[in-house]
């Protein structure tokens, strides 16, 4: 299984904890948001003690971090709030240090944390994938640019984007007295983190400051509504699309089942296509096919839509 | 490439298990929270239902329309469960 709905979770509401995985300094402490069960791949609040320093390393997971409060020093730039980093698999960050200490939000999005000591990257990390922006000082808001959109009042700031799977990270806010009265699910895992401010939703209800949810594709959230405006930091796994509609009832089979549908009604020669038994196994020219990437499931016309290779030991010629 | 190979270590499979146990106690906790929710959660959806013949429902940003009282969906008869 993947991660669990957790939604709505406070970390307000609990205590930091020392972070004891083995090859991470100490001196950071953390709170978990959500965590998936099968690759330990998660999402924690973090607090950064002062005087932290670890040094220059890698992670076998990529990573991204917002720097919340306080400061960081990566090399030998200061970073403060609304610091963004994400960090490719194998790409080795300088040395980290906090002299007042911090807290941010630290996702791993493939695997457990990880951290090995190391002042180069490794051999299959994608350096150009590289990402440090300040969200608050570098960038301005902007609406949401989806069709069907978001209300208006609901702006972002799109950190990082994922060419392949159209995963991407953005700050958003609520303007003070946003509202939007339909129902939203989407195809993709969704999560945030309120940095700021309170948002309600009409199937969970008010979600504070510190609030956190990490939701799997197809449930319901909305009408939404927010009084005094939300600055908060969201994520998805994948492509989002608002699938709108006004039935408070309908359940994540059926939300699966209409978005199936509507694939097959907007692309319908696509959907034919795929379904044709021996065509259910696509590759994109723009990427090394999935068997050496390693990062997707694929299944070649069997139904096992899951199905992974294992690495291959290559024979040695005699 | 979004993850390398490696193999974890003991320490790291006893870190994961203890979180995923935790994370199984956060999720029963949120469930019945959610569950208390529910007397709530049936005014907040009546007065949307009510919203969206009046003002109108959303359908992209501030275009909206109303919704006549034939396409209200009905309740089902199951239970209304919002975590799942």
């Amino acid at each position: 299984m993947a991660r669990p709905h957790i939604e709505p979770f406070v970390d307000r509401d609990v205590q930091f904890r020392k972070f004891t995985m083995p090859g991470f300094p100490k001196g950071m402490h953390y709170k978990m948001l959500s965590l998936d069960p099968d690759n330990g791949a998660c999402t924690m609040t973090v607090m950064f003690e002062p005087g932290y320093k670890q040094p220059p390393g890698m992670s076998y997971s990529e990573y991204e971090l917002f720097i919340m409060t306080g400061s960081i020093t990566v090399g030998d730039k200061v970073h403060g709030p609304g610091s963004y980093f994400m960090v490719p698999a194998g790409v080795a960050l300088g040395a980290l240090s906090s002299s007042r200490g911090a807290t941010g939000l630290l996702y791993y999005n493939y695997g457990e944390p990880s951290f090995v000591e190391s002042d180069s990257d490794h051999p299959r990390a994608e350096r150009s994938k590289f990402v440090a922006v300040n969200a608050y000082d570098d960038m301005q808001w902007t609406s949401t640019n989806v069709f069907p959109a978001t209300a208006p009042g609901c702006l972002v700031k799109v950190l990082h984007f994922d060419e392949r799977t159209q995963a991407f990270t953005f700050l958003y806010c609520m303007t003070p007295n946003f509202w939007q009265d339909n129902i939203s699910y989407h195809d993709c895992a969704e999560e945030a983190y309120h940095i700021w401010g309170t948002s309600w939703m009409m199937q969970f209800g008010d979600l504070p400051t510190g609030g956190y949810f990490y939701r799997p594709p197809y449930i319901n959230h909305g009408a939404f509504g927010c009084k005094l405006g939300t600055l908060a930091l969201g994520r998805t796994d994948s492509r989002l699309y608002n699938h709108f509609h006004f039935n408070p009832w309908t359940n994540v089979e059926e939300n699966r089942e209409r978005a199936a549908s509507r694939i097959q009604h907007w692309m319908p020669d696509l959907y034919k296509w795929i379904n044709t038994h021996g065509h259910n196994h696509p590759v994109d020219f723009d990427f090394p096919h999935g068997h050496e990437h390693g990062d997707m499931p694929h299944h070649h016309g069997d139904g096992q839509v899951e199905h992974a290779h294992k690495s291959r030991r290559r024979r040695r010629k005699k | 490439m979004k993850s390398i190979p490696h193999k974890r270590s003991r320490e790291v499979e006893a870190w994961l298990k203890r979180e995923i146990a935790e994370q199984k106690v956060r999720y029963n906790s949120i469930v019945a929270e959610q569950d208390a929710l529910a007397p709530k959660r049936d005014k907040w959806v009546a007065e949307f239902l009510e919203r969206i013949q009046t003002r109108g429902v959303h359908v992209h940003f501030n275009m909206m329309r109303k919704v006549s009282p034939e396409e209200i969906p009905v309740r089902p008869k199951r239970k209304f469960r919002v975590v799942f």
